[in-house]
């Protein structure tokens, strides 16, 4: 090569003369031709360099081979002797076991000249070579989305702390010259620093989301690479050492931002990784980490924890602290992040995870141990993962004893509670077997459970063979009726005594006995082995078949069998279904399927309706659809799940559709069947054809839409205001309009009717059921929907406990997609009843409202009280997103604020204000419920279903 | 397109191949081809525009007998529709058999004129395949010694949507390199898994010595009236802000089979009165020059030239944010407005920003004039030989 080469490729080789060949072939293959290998060898043992000086011999002008004169030990030096060596524009690194994608050189060059930037990365993949499924895993993708270029690295620091690898990136030689840039000497993670310095030198840094570097990942081979021996403390120490180092330049620099995002990653990766390993560790390894941890951990800025998962924090703060006894169950929830793992504790109205070892007078203790929001104590023991910690193992015969202790946190097994246990050994792998032991005793002693037991395990374990040669084992509780299951975890006592004689089905020449073993994830289990002659040399035979052309194909039969039953049970086979079969039965007459938001409720007009029907005493079937449980819904009606196929078949023969949102779009409704759509609320927000959304798309998807939406035979409306918005948005004809009102609101109508009358206000069994004091009153807070998940509160709810729990009640009810955390303080003076189906005995018990823009402001205004609109996020809500059908500003009938001061104040003044808006409300009802009259149900009870009155 | 046998000497001037479905249908992409073809001649290269089927009557445009480069199209007739790939019924068929087999063998000895071609040419030769449909004849041909570059002349999105988005997969895997409208559209490639993927936008078609006046009170639309265009959208933005400016006019260029539906949506909504059907036009630069607003309406764009030629006549632009191409082009806020895709409510609150402010207007109109010249003529060819380079190096 004559000309100076565009890039210097240095591959680094330690023992590896096999896969050299293949690194530096993927760069001779580059579509770039201008680049040049510098090979440098650590001074291998095996024939890596001559492997090295032949490569350059049969292209001398494109490789040369190095080699240092006594071996490093790590891949700092090496690079650095490359570095010294290379003589293009461009340096990038290739380790011996890794390749270059094709077009690497060419799209990080031609990123480099079109930026200047210093350095060019792109995306490195991690292949699996050993795993069974041989995936790839793409390292910190969402760095490389979008090709992008910082100046300087400040401006992205999620890219200097996590992608800290040296070799899929190009350099600008002159720029590592002239900052200095060197791999330090000697050491593990030799990346970390080097890439750490090079990315605060360099005055530019381009991404580009291309595939430059195949990382290939070897879990199996017999020399673990650093990566994976982490267990050894000196890696620990190496780490440590590098991040103080980090943290001078950093110090050096003044970059503060970098620094605390680096703090959070330690937390968050560093930490973690080493964290993860310690319940396998003995003592005296952990005294060490611990010393070591201890002195790097109080550097750390004390707002990282915030900024972790909190078991992450807790670990790391238990750690800091030294508190094994805790630190140890912690870690079990730091990898199983549902688990708890430790009793709890309450005090001052929050939720801790412990209140032991004086944690709680740190104030960082009390910040980090905090646990209030993660809202274990609305759990019940249903839903709780609890910690089961192995305490005792013995094998004798054919049987193994087994003791232990689960977790009881926040005494959810109360003393006294009648306890039963199992234990169940399930396959790993799905099998239709599984086998349960009875658990001999169990022990309430407070803060834990303990049990003991036996299980026969020679006698009564017969797994098939081959195909299921790994047990899981777990644990059934009950405590009075209420049931929890868990894996036993096995840290610190050792599975001692001989393997269990076991006979599998398929013959003892597939294994013939049974040992214990803990998982990667620390959990218990069995696994099957050969030990006897027969038995050995048999599934020796067998091993060679499953991974042989026999068990390829019976592999290929087994994939195939699952595919065709993916395919039985999908969506299209379930829509081929109801059109082709079940919509060719007749019609049933009589028959009604009522669903109520997608059948997540027995609720709203739906519900109203069918208990009109009912209270008429009509004849007719009913079924209701339901998703999830089909606890709550009526016991005097057909319940078919949403989407099972006698749902299908129900909705193909049903005489009449009932429903507030929309049956699966893509069912076509049948001639003879009747659609009621008794929709969901008035519209504040803009809806249907008049979202961009729907405009945007094409003709032909807009008619799909369309068609949807006319299956829809009646439409109820409450308001003129309706059928200029909503019936105009989905492009309902008028003739499809049904002007009776909600039946979901009859019983509101009536409920002010009856306090007029009567002249005052009655509260139903409601106010008891969720202990409601008398003398208090009654505020209801509704937001509407914004994202999915866990909905935070726009104020802090303590504190209006504080101010106002002497006077009010606050309910607080999520939509239906959403759920809320309150901490134990506020009991009695907030209560969640987000999981209450109906709203309407709800909005009948509150003496007040408060709200943003749900459609329950509509509803609510029928019984004349005050409300209250804490519109905190209008903007974004109501501007930037869809925009609304009207002002609320200016049409509210009640106080509109934004910040928890006016929320607060509107509380206080809530007499006041209750008369001051009482003409804006009877305008308001005026115009948002003039069909609302409290008969609703019976009108069209009347106007459709008139002759199924028995005579 | 592997491996280069021939050795390369610097090259100041190259054969360049631009291969297409069509050399004279009238529409985007090969008024662009011939666009390139005069501007690589005018630099010294060598061109020749290939196309592989004449274009379908009344599509066809006259190109004129003066062209600067060589002009070639393969087949004399459109060569039958590729019969359906049920392999089965190929294989069973025998009627299927033979047809097939006559269109394979078509394919071959067209792709065999294409080697011939190939292989005159000079060393450092690049072809450039704006069609994926064409790509399956380039892919047959032997292009050993040449670079080979594709493109996807639209948005990814587009793309993504159509059968062409597997074909490109397909046929642009091997080439050495592929071409999107932009950067944005190139790494939405990349992360589909092409890794080969650049970005080349489209050079002005013109650049007018004068400027528009932006006096008269004349909102402009240019296009097909196709749905695809969204004029539909713009009218039902334009009933809202009409009445507070009834001296304005709306000016609809273009025809199309959505005339008759288009113009009842007019009377529908009440607007006949400001709205002025002028049909196709020729004169493209005066259409612009008599306006003072240009509306972008379109459901889905690649690389909108009409956009690109308002700007350049000093007319400021709203457009919906449909397509990278549409961001590559225009700056919101400094060289026009943007609005989300559909959004008639914002398109008629951002057309009234600038038609109630003169000031604006002309701001806006002379940045986008300034702006647009990234796109001049010079500098995307300047663009494209540095790529030719850097293809060679």
């Amino acid at each position: 090569m004559n000309r100076q080469p565009d890039i210097s490729v240095v591959v680094i080789v330690h023992n590896d003369a096999a896969r050299l060949l293949t690194a530096v072939q993927s760069v001779l293959d580059q579509t770039l031709r201008g680049v040049e290998v510098v090979i440098v060898d650590d001074c291998s043992t095996d024939p890596s360099y001559a492997a090295a000086q032949r490569l350059a011999a049969a292209h001398p002008a494109r490789i040369r081979a190095f080699r240092l004169s006594e071996n490093s030990g790590a891949g700092g030096e090496p690079r650095n002797h490359g570095i010294r060596h290379a003589s293009g524009r461009y340096v990038m690194f290739l380790d011996s076991d890794d390749v270059l994608e094709r077009n690497a050189c060419r799209n990080l060059l031609e990123a480099a000249e079109t930026t200047g930037s210093d350095i060019v990365s792109g995306l490195c993949v991690r292949r699996h070579l050993d795993s069974r499924h041989r995936g790839t895993t793409k390292w910190y993708p969402w760095l490389y989305e979008s090709t992008r270029t910082v100046d300087p690295v400040s401006e992205l620091p999620d890219l200097f702390v996590w992608d800290t690898l040296s070799t899929n990136k190009c350099y600008r030689r002159g720029f590592l010259i002239d900052s200095q840039l060197r791999f330090p000497k000697g050491m593990f993670y030799e990346d970390l620093q080097f890439i750490a310095e090079a990315y605060l030198a360099a005055r530019r840094i381009t991404l580009i989301p291309n595939q430059v570097y195949f990382w290939n990942v070897r879990q199996k081979a017999e020399s673990k690479s650093v990566t994976n021996s982490r267990h050894e403390i000196t890696n620990y120490t190496h780490r440590l050492e590098i991040h103080r180092r980090i943290d001078a330049l950093l110090a050096d620099r003044g970059l503060d931002d970098l620094r605390r995002a680096k703090d959070r990653k330690f937390l968050k990766h560093d930490l973690v990784l080493h964290l993860r390993d310690l319940p396998l560790r003995d003592d005296a390894y952990r005294r060490e980490f611990a010393a070591l941890s201890q002195e790097y951990l109080a550097g750390i800025d004390p707002t990282a924890y915030e900024a972790v998962h909190a078991s992450v924090a807790i670990c790391a703060y238990l750690l800091r602290q030294g508190d094994w006894e805790r630190l140890i169950p912690a870690v079990d929830t730091l990898m199983h992040r549902d688990k708890i793992s430790s009793p709890l504790a309450q005090r001052d109205g929050r939720v801790y995870w412990t209140d032991a070892g004086g944690h709680l007078d740190d104030p960082l203790g009390r910040r980090v141990l905090d646990v209030t929001a993660l809202g274990y104590h609305h759990r019940p023991l249903e839903r709780m993962s609890l910690r089961n910690e192995l305490t005792g193992f013995a094998a004798a015969g054919t049987t193994v004893s087994l003791s232990g202790r689960i977790t009881n946190p926040l005494g959810s097994i109360p003393p006294g509670a009648a306890l039963r246990g199992e234990l169940v050994l399930s396959a790993r792998r799905k099998s239709l077997q599984s086998f349960t032991f009875p658990v001999r005793s169990l022990r309430h002693d407070g803060s834990t459970v303990s049990w003991e037991t036996e299980a026969d395990l020679g006698r009564r374990l017969r797994p098939l063979g081959i195909v299921d040669t790994v047990w899981d084992i777990r644990m059934r509780l009950e405590a009075d009726g209420a049931r929890t299951v868990s894996r036993i975890t096995a840290a610190d006592t050792a599975l001692t005594g001989n393997e269990v004689p076991v006979r599998p089905r398929l013959t003892r020449l597939t294994a013939d006995r049974v040992e214990p073993h803990v998982s990667a994830k620390g959990h218990l289990a069995f696994r099957l082995i050969s030990q006897g002659p027969a038995a050995t040399s048999a599934s020796g035979l067998i091993e060679r078949g499953v991974h042989g052309a026999p068990g390829a194909l019976g592999k290929a039969a087994y994939r195939k069998a699952r595919a065709l039953r993916r395919k039985l049970t999908s969506t299209d086979t379930k829509l081929r279904a109801y059109h082709e079969v079940f919509s060719r039965l007749p019609v049933r007459g009589r028959t009604v399927v009522f669903e109520s938001h997608l059948g997540k409720q027995y609720s709203d007009s739906p519900r109203a309706l069918y208990e009109e029907m009912r209270r008429q005493g009509l004849d007719f079937e009913a079924i209701w659809s339901y998703q999830g449980s089909p606890q709550g819904f009526p016991e005097d009606a057909t319940l078919v799940r949403r989407w099972s196929l006698p749902y299908l078949k129900a909705l193909a023969r049903a005489e009449f559709w009932v429903d507030n949102q929309s049956f699966p779009l893509k069912l076509t409704k049948r001639a003879g069947t009747t659609y009621l759509q008794t929709w969901h609320g008035s519209a504040l927000k803009r809806m249907g054809f008049d979202l961009p959304e729907l405009k945007a798309m094409t003709r032909d998807r807009q008619r799909e839409q369309h068609d949807a939406l006319r299956r829809f035979d009646h439409f109820v409306v409450r308001t003129e205001h309706d059928v200029g918005t909503l019936a105009k948005a989905l492009r309902l004809d008028e003739q499809r309009l049904l002007r009776t009102g909600y039946p979901r609101n009859d019983s509101l109508v009536r409920a002010r009717e009856r306090e007029r009358a009567v002249g005052r206000r009655e509260r139903g069994p409601l106010a008891r059921e969720l202990g409601v004091p008398q003398d208090k009153a009654v505020l209801l807070y509704a937001p509407t929907f914004r994202t999915p998940g866990r909905f935070e509160l726009p104020f802090d709810v303590e504190r209006f406990a504080e101010q106002f729990g002497d006077r009010y009640v606050l309910l607080v009810r999520a939509h239906y997609l959403n759920h809320v955390v309150l901490p134990p303080s506020v009991t009695g003076r907030v209560i969640d009843v987000s999981t209450h189906h109906d709203a309407a005995p709800l909005l009948e018990l509150a003496d007040a409202l408060i709200t943003d823009y749900s459609s329950v402001m509509f509803d609510f205004a029928l019984l004349d009280r005050p409300m209250l609109f804490f519109t905190y996020d209008y903007d974004t809500y109501a501007h930037d997103g869809r925009g609304t059908y009207f002002d609320l500003a200016s049409r509210a009938p009640g106080p509109v604020f934004a910040t928890e001061e006016e929320f607060h104040a509107a509380v206080k003044a809530l007499d006041s204000q209750a008369l001051a808006y009482a003409p804006a409300r009877e305008r308001f009802v005026a115009r948002f419920g003039e069909y609302d009259r409290g008969d609703a149900a019976r009108r069209i009870v009347d106007q459709l279903f008139a002759d199924w009155k028995h005579r | 397109m592997t491996h280069r046998t021939r050795t390369l000497t610097a090259v100041a001037s190259r054969d360049v191949f631009l291969v297409s479905n069509s050399v004279d249908e009238l529409g985007g992409i090969t008024s662009w081809s011939h666009q390139m073809a005069r501007l690589f001649s005018e630099r010294g290269h060598r061109v020749h525009v290939l196309g592989i089927t004449p274009a379908p009557a009344g599509r066809r445009h006259d190109l004129g007998d003066d062209l600067p480069y060589r002009t070639t199209t393969l087949y004399d007739v459109h060569p039958p529709t590729r019969p359906p790939a049920g392999v089965l019924r190929r294989r069973v068929d025998p009627v299927d058999r033979r047809r097939h087999a006559a269109h394979l063998d078509g394919m071959r000895r067209r792709a065999a004129r294409l080697t011939d071609l190939f292989r005159a040419a000079g060393p450092g030769a690049v072809v450039i395949v704006t069609q994926v449909w064409a790509m399956e004849w380039v892919a047959l041909a032997d292009t050993t010694g040449l670079t080979v570059i594709g493109m996807s002349h639209e948005s990814y999105e587009t793309c993504r949507r159509s059968s062409r988005f597997r074909r490109v997969q397909r046929y642009y895997k091997d080439v050495d390199r592929m071409l999107t409208l932009t950067r944005e559209d190139a790494d939405l490639w990349i992360r589909e898994g092409l890794d080969h993927v650049g970005a080349m936008p489209n050079p002005l078609p013109f650049f007018p010595d004068e400027p528009s006046p932006r006096r008269a009170k004349t909102v402009v639309s240019i296009g097909r009236l196709h749905e695809e265009k969204g004029v539909d959208l713009l009218l039902e933005a334009w009933a809202l802000v009409c009445v507070n400016h009834p001296d304005w006019t709306l000016a609809v260029f273009g025809a199309g089979e959505e005339e008759p539906a288009l113009r009842r949506q007019c009377a529908d909504l009440g607007i006949e009165k400001s709205v002025e059907w002028r049909g196709r036009t020729a004169d493209v630069p005066g259409a612009l020059r008599e306006s003072s607003v240009f509306a972008l309406s379109s459901r889905g764009e690649g690389f909108p030239l009409a956009l690109m030629e308002a700007m350049a006549t000093g007319v400021p632009c709203v457009a919906f944010d449909v397509a990278p191409g549409v961001r590559e082009i225009v700056t919101d806020q400094v060289d026009g407005l943007l609005v989300p895709p559909a959004d008639t409510r914002r398109l008629a609150h951002c057309l009234e920003r600038l038609m109630s402010d003169q000031d604006l207007r002309d701001r806006m109109g002379e940045s986008a004039r300034r702006g647009v010249q990234r796109f001049s003529t010079d500098r995307v060819v300047a663009r494209w030989e540095s790529l030719f380079d850097l293809l060679a190096r």
